[in-house]
């Protein structure tokens, strides 16, 4: 696995899931879930993906060097979401962070670029459950780890305000 | 109390030596209902052998540990996830239930289900038995619960009172372990001792259960022209909370208890498996009884027919298969003597095991009147952030209309309000996650939005509906269904009746009425596709299983149409006992492990007088040797 594509896998899982890059490398699984996505699909497909989100950054960025939220969010859209490969990966790698699980992908992408023995439903390691950003993103510990202590439960919950938003469709916001 | 499981305990025990030896008692099953008698015979001086269908493992730290490996490794999560696949010990699972298409019974799984109506209910065959993943809500039975056919015209009378329970409640919370506080339990009807206190306090409402409260505390009910207030109260749990004053906790049996046993940490899993083993498992009972060297276990023994004799209609000894290996058939037929036998291997495979040893009772009472729990689940979005998903499965609920008049027409029940969201309705939160992702098109920060907004908000009530007894609703067997070890599996009958349905109908009207107070939005909808959907009234319902298993050997005051009298002791065998959910006439709307505790306290007092008072049948000397320390036959 070379070393540029673990770095982008990596940016683009911070823009796929919003967790800081310092969150994902915490999990001690963002290789292994890399190593995963290979395994599932291909190295081509991880290339694709990869070149893809390159592409989108680069389309999305300004004068300053940092992409605009707004382009950034309809690049991926364009470029990785709606592609007929690489959208159900991408959002197999989101799931892949939130859950732990590589869900297997739909049978039209298999029909297309072909099953692989490694693309079906299934948990990294019994870890990757317990490191799910799920339950970080719903302030909840995973049900039978991380335990938070006795009586946590009677508090409110720990969520960052602009996550309680609700309804906002506003893509990177 | 701190007490470790005995290391090596479940290897000490040599079946052939031990077919040698006449026991006091034989126990058929290591769950709470045979641990409980094993630790107070064991007490007693009395030797016992217990035989249990599960692997021969110690409940030690590594079998612990492999099993939540299991589980977190599981890409379905079910309740049985962290239990292997054993089939010569075969259990249920939720997932097994199928639509049953009239007149042809499902037997794909191990429990063959005949219908009309399908049911999900599990058990787990391992050592400790189903309280390895049960959720430990402990309530007791009201008062009325005793007497529902004298006082409603439903259902059947117990030839016990609450009065009469009640001192083994106190003793059955004790062994449990059960937080609780005494002023919350007070209602409908039930007392307590002057100055009872619970051994821990109760489990503080989580803020879910405060949320609902605020619109619910005080929420008018008319039922029968009687008028209530309902309000949110907390459930008593068998986990670890704060002790009172002269209690000490106990903790893990598997290793020490350094980071383990010790408090409930809110883990939200305690079905199926507690991590740190802060909720009661029948392994610390166990784990007690097995401190006596006179309490023997014999694992991967799977009872396998009760044999009486013909004259005295006693039991003289029960043959069972121990199978090698999980996943090899090949087993040794061994034998089990005793004085007493003891049957707790639960309501269905208790009546299971009568039934495949030609046993159907002269009345023909033995596993008729099966009942469980019928569940309805509703679910909405609170107007506000909950913080679902935090704290134990449940830890408050809605119990007021568990009594009252109106059980005349209908079926009671209690409501949790579950602190796992939509979990048990529709699979949350993984399903709204795959529901943002794949069709919302959802990730980023509008990702972690959306799942604040869908899931932290959702509110499931689960009404848990009495479902009375009826003689059709059975456990039965046919030598056409057999399991690996060729042990007739169990074939369940059952439907739901009308009154049951009532309580349902109903219970779906006052959930209604609840998400509107709350200014929550009703998201429920029951699927027609789903196993076990119930029409009545024009409505369809979705109903789940209760895993409350009862009735299959009732007691009662009469021989003719009960088949163990209120100490649980068979009616038709004087040395055999049939203990568990099985003897109770009712369920109520009470989890019935508490009671099933109670009853078999009450039991082993019996069992212990019956000892005392009955010669041996056998003529017996004693020797001191190890293995032989339960008196040897004189052959
Ligand atoms: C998901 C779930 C949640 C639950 N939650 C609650 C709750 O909150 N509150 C509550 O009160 N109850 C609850 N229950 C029910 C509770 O677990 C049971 O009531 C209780 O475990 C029954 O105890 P028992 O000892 O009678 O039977 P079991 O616990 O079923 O034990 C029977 C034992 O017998 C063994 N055995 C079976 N057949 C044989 C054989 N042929 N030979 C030898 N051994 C045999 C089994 O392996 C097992 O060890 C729940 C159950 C489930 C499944
Ligand atoms: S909430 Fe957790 S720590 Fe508490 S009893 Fe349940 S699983 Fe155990």
């Amino acid at each position: 696995m070379t070393a540029p594509a673990f770095e982008e896998f990596l940016s683009l899982s911070v823009d796929l899931t919003a967790f800081e890059e310092t969150d994902l490398l915490g999990t001690g699984l963002a290789h292994q879930y890399l190593a995963k996505v290979r395994d599932a699909c291909g190295e081509e497909v991880v290339t694709a993906l990869l070149d893809a989100y390159r592409a989108a950054r680069a389309e999305a960025t300004g004068d300053d060097g940092r992409p605009d939220p707004r382009r950034l969010d309809r690049a991926l859209r364009h470029r990785v979401f709606s592609d007929e490969r690489l959208g159900p990966v991408a959002r197999n790698v989101i799931k892949l962070w939130y859950a732990g699980t590589w869900y297997g992908l739909p049978p039209e992408w298999t029909d297309c670029y072909g099953a692989r023995p490694a693309a079906e439903t299934s948990t990294v390691t019994a870890a990757s459950y317990q490191e799910g950003l799920l339950w970080r993103a719903i302030a909840a510990n995973p049900p039978g780890a991380k335990a938070p202590g006795y009586g946590s439960w009677a508090q409110p919950p720990r969520i960052d305000p602009r996550y309680r938003k609700g309804q906002g469709h506003d893509g990177t916001g | 109390m701190y007490v470790k499981f005995p290391e090596g305990a479940t290897k000490r025990t040599n079946p052939e030596a031990a077919a040698d030896v006449v026991y006091d008692a034989v126990i058929v099953g290591g769950g709470i209902a045979g641990a409980i008698i094993a630790s107070r015979l064991g007490a007693a001086g009395k030797s016992v052998l217990i035989l249990e269908a599960g692997p021969a493992e110690d409940l030690t730290l590594k079998g612990y540990e492999g099993y939540l490996d299991r589980f977190y490794s599981a890409t379905s999560k079910d309740n049985q996830s962290p239990y292997p696949v054993n089939p010569n010990a075969p259990m249920p699972r939720g997932t097994d239930a199928r639509r049953i298409s009239p007149g042809t019974p499902d037997s794909s799984a191990y429990l063959v289900q005949s219908g009309p109506f399908a049911t999900d209910t599990t058990y787990t065959r391992v050592l400790g038995g189903t309280t390895m993943h049960w959720e430990a809500k402990t309530p007791r039975m009201l008062p009325e619960d005793f007497r529902t056919r004298s006082l409603y015209g439903v259902g059947a009378d117990w030839p016990l009172t609450y009065e009469d329970l009640s001192p083994y409640y106190n003793e059955a919370e004790h062994e449990i372990g059960v937080s609780a506080d005494v002023e919350d339990q007070s209602y409908l009807g039930v007392e307590f001792d002057e100055g009872y206190v619970f051994p821990m306090k109760g489990l503080p409402l989580s803020y879910l259960d405060r949320m609902v409260a605020e619109d619910v505390d005080g929420m008018p009910v008319e039922l029968d022209g009687v008028r209530r207030e309902l309000r949110v109260r907390p459930y008593p749990q068998a986990r670890n909370g704060i002790p009172n004053p002269g209690y000490v906790p106990r903790g893990a049996v598997s290793t020490y208890q350094v980071e383990v046993g010790g408090r409930c940490q809110g883990n939200n899993n305690c079905v199926p498996l507690c991590p740190v083993q802060a909720k009661y498992h029948a392994g610390k009972t166990l784990s007690l009884a097995l401190q006596s060297p006179d309490v023997h276990l014999v694992g991967q023994a799977v009872a396998y027919r009760v044999h009486v004799d013909e004259h005295t209609r006693r039991v003289t000894e029960i043959e069972y298969r121990r199978y090698d290996k999980p996943d090899s058939t090949h087993f040794t037929t061994e034998r089990a003597r005793g004085r007493l036998f003891v049957l707790a291997a639960n309501a269905v495979e208790n009546p299971r095991l009568m039934l495949a040893s030609g046993l159907p009772g002269s009345n023909g009472l033995v596993g008729r009147n099966f009942m469980d729990h019928a569940y309805l689940l509703a679910w909405a979005l609170l107007p506000e952030v909950a913080g679902t998903f935090r704290g134990t499965n449940c830890t408050g609920g809605i119990t007021d209309l568990r009594g009252g008049g109106f059980r005349g027409r209908q079926a009671a029940f209690s409501v949790d309000i579950h602190n796992d969201g939509w979990g048990w309705a529709r699979g949350a939160p993984m399903t709204d996650l795959a529901d943002l992702v794949d069709a919302g098109g959802r990730y980023g920060e509008s990702l972690r939005q959306g799942l604040v907004d869908r899931v932290s908000r959702q509110l499931q009530l689960a009404f848990m509906v009495e479902v009375p007894a009826n003689p059709s609703n059975r456990v039965t067997v046919d030598p056409a269904y057999t399991d690996h070890l060729g042990n007739m599996r169990p074939i369940l009958t059952y439907d739901l009746p009308d009154y049951t349905m009532r309580g349902v109908a109903y219970a779906r009207q006052l959930s209604k009425r609840i998400f509107a107070r709350l200014g929550a939005e009703d998201h429920t909808r029951y699927d027609p596709d789903f196993w076990g959907y119930a029409v009545y009234g024009g409505e369809g319902y979705e109903i789940r299983g209760g895993n409350h298993l009862a009735g299959t050997h009732m007691m009662g005051s009469d021989p003719k149409t009960s088949v163990v009298d209120a100490n649980q002791r068979s009616w038709e065998h004087s040395n055999l006992y049939l203990v568990g959910g099985g003897s109770m006439p009712t369920v109520s709307t009470s989890n019935v492990t508490l009671t099933i505790a109670a009853l078999c306290l009450r039991s082993a007092a019996a069992i212990l007088a019956q000892l005392d008072a009955e010669s041996a049948p056998i003529r017996l000397t004693s020797t001191d040797t190890a293995q032989a320390r339960p008196q040897e036959v004189v052959l």
